[in-house]
């Protein structure tokens, strides 16, 4: 006998199993059901049954039945060494025999319950391979037709049931014909269609398997381009901050040294030089600010691929540095706002890098706000999250410049036009920051009546339920 | 022995163009300049010499040299110049996110956790700023020696 196609040795086997458990249950209710039946006939509906004959073969049945339940249940390893196929084959032929003899014992040709063929013929087309399947089929019409011809010829005795078939209609050769046709049609149809749902379910069974497991592959594949990404990230960034680092160094001999002479601390110097010393300590100081920037956005983009979190309460972050603002902000002439509750607003992150996110922000407002403005710094916690928002009375921004300003190194318009000196990377290092902790920045902007910038991040509690998720 | 009226301040850095800025900078000021340009070197000399006040550097050659030197000092030296104020000038925050000095209004870290220093200034530092330090640290200990 053929074994049905393999796609998978393990499922496929594991479905076998559970499908023969199935059978012998089945079995169980079927010879129950002959046993009641053959018991209630003659008493119920004085249907004349042979009853001797009947209860041999159901009980033959139910013996047959516990010998299957023991070997499956007791020595898998002769179900193994037969091969499970083997098993389902042969227990399907059996079932057929059985059938046939009780068919045989109750009117043979002339009992409708030879339908019943149909049950087996359904079952072995989810269980075998479509040809073995016709092969049961051959059988259980051979078996038919065998019997019906066997009786009809006197070879075997023909047990007519009084009181319910009619009379002698296993000698009428029309009828047998019939019947005999009927049931091979309907055997072989019913045998057609169920290996045929049967065969295209395996086959879909096959594709997801195989669609699933390409699907692994291509997601292992992705991880490791990922993890190559995040490894080219954290070099870049190691390299920048090197290069500003080495940068800095030289630079800051060279501005103290410049202060010292500047300032006349080694000496007495000229006005004039002075002040070129003091212009030069200037554009030196643009230089150095320039590679903190560095540092600090290539520290945030490193945040966003470790984040070592903690909980950070925003609310202090906002009042530790309020009074650094409010000096610079009163220097300035610029009126300064703060709106933060006195409780705990808690965040998970960088405490350090939150810090750096805030100053940034202000530094910028204070810097683009004239004299006589106002910055107000709000801290709003709602359901889904923390905004913090800086808002000035200043420059403002042109609407077509808005998507363009978190660009590393682009300065609006009206900023180059200020005349105030920046790196281009403040707006780079909010956006870092508020990103590697999960959120969002959002900017309002009117030209010439100043600016709104709102930083979204998830709440400690949001945060920890989102990390959950992934 | 001119020099015994003046204070006496140890750079330790390993900037030879920043030592030489430094120099000007406290000589002007009218105090004695020593230099080292590595941690064992410092050790020794602040052995030697007992200065005042050490203005310490802390990445140098070899790493992190100048928290060595600190802890070093602090433990190991003679009871008579372990004590000396160090006031630390380095742009090691740029390249660590940590606070080296202490800011009472952070609760992150605990006060003995802090580098045992008086003063901790990032580079480049504002001349100005760097003799108010140098002024403040020298007063109780710098009017002694003067005596």
């Amino acid at each position: 006998m053929t074994t049905p196609p393999e796609h998978s040795a393990n499922p496929h086997t594991e479905e076998l199993t559970a499908r023969i458990s199935w059978i012998i249950r089945l079995r169980w209710v079927a010879a129950a059901g002959v046993g009641a039946t053959a018991w209630l006939a003659p008493r119920v509906w004085g249907i004349d049954l042979p009853a001797v004959p009947l209860y041999l073969v159901t009980s033959g049945l139910a013996v047959y039945n516990a010998v299957l339940w023991s070997i499956k249940r007791w020595l898998p390893a002769v179900t193994r060494g037969l091969g499970l196929t083997l098993f389902a084959n042969l227990q399907i032929s059996i079932d057929l025999l059985f059938l046939t003899a009780l068919l045989h014992l109750s009117g043979g040709v002339e009992n409708p319950f030879v339908c019943y063929y149909v049950f087996h013929v359904v079952i072995a087309s989810i269980l075998l391979s479509r040809r073995a399947t016709y092969l049961q089929v051959g059988l259980a019409l051979a078996l038919f037709c065998g019997s019906a011809v066997a009786e009809f010829s006197g070879l075997l005795p023909h047990y007519h049931v009084t009181g319910y078939l009619g009379h002698e209609l296993y000698r009428n050769p029309l009828y047998v014909t019939g019947a005999a046709v009927t049931v091979g049609t309907v055997l072989f149809f019913t045998a057609f269609m169920a290996t045929s749902i049967t065969a295209r379910l395996r086959e879909r069974e096959a594709e997801i398997l195989g669609l699933s497991s390409s699907l692994e592959e291509r997601a292992s594949e992705l991880q490791q381009a990922l993890d190559g990404l995040q490894r080219l990230e954290r070099e870049k960034s190691e390299y920048m901050q090197h290069a500003a680092h080495n940068l800095r160094s030289p630079m800051a001999a060279v501005e103290l040294s410049l202060a010292v002479v500047a300032e006349g601390r080694a000496g007495e110097i000229s006005d004039k030089g002075s002040t070129m010393l003091q212009r030069a300590r200037v554009r030196i100081g643009e230089v150095l600010n320039l590679a903190s920037d560095l540092v600090a956005l290539s520290r945030a983009r490193e945040a966003a691929l470790a984040v070592d979190s903690e909980s950070v309460d925003l609310a202090h972050i906002v009042r530790n540095s309020e009074a650094e603002f409010r000096q610079s902000a009163e220097a300035a002439s610029i009126t300064f706002v703060t709106r933060c509750s006195a409780t705990p607003v808690e965040v998970l992150g960088d405490p350090g890098a939150l810090t750096e996110l805030l100053r940034n922000l202000v530094s910028n407002a204070l810097k683009y706000t004239p004299t006589g403005g106002e910055v107000r710094i709000e801290l709003e916690e709602g359901e889904d999250g923390v905004v913090i928002s800086v808002a000035d009375t200043g420059i403002g921004i042109e609407a077509e410049e808005i998507d363009r300003i978190f660009e590393e190194f682009y300065r609006a318009k009206s900023a180059r036009e200020s005349g105030k000196e920046g790196t281009g990377l403040g707006l780079s290092i909010v956006k870092a920051i508020a990103e590697s902790h999960g959120g969002t920045v959002s900017v309002d902007s009117e030209p010439g009546r100043g600016t709104t910038f709102r930083v979204s991040l998830p709440t400690a509690r949001s945060a920890v339920i989102s990390q959950a998720r992934t | 022995m001119t020099s015994l009226a003046k204070p006496k301040i140890l750079v330790v850095e390993d900037d030879a163009d920043t030592v030489e800025a430094l120099r000007a900078l406290f000589e002007h000021e009218g105090y004695e300049v020593l230099a080292a340009s590595d941690a064992t070197s410092a050790f020794e000399l602040n052995q030697t010499e007992k200065p005042d006040l050490i203005v310490l550097d802390i990445m140098m050659p070899s790493g992190t040299e100048g928290f060595h030197f600190v802890w070093r000092l602090r433990r190991e030296g003679d009871e008579a110049c372990r004590d000396v104020p160090i006031i630390v000038v380095s742009a090691i925050h740029e390249t660590f996110p940590l606070k080296l000095y202490p800011d009472e209004s952070d609760p992150v870290y605990a006060p003995n956790e802090y580098l045992p220093v008086q003063a901790f200034l990032d580079k480049p530092a504002e001349p100005s700023q760097l003799l108010d330090e140098v002024r403040r640290l020298l007063k109780p200990g710098g009017a002694a020696a003067v005596d």
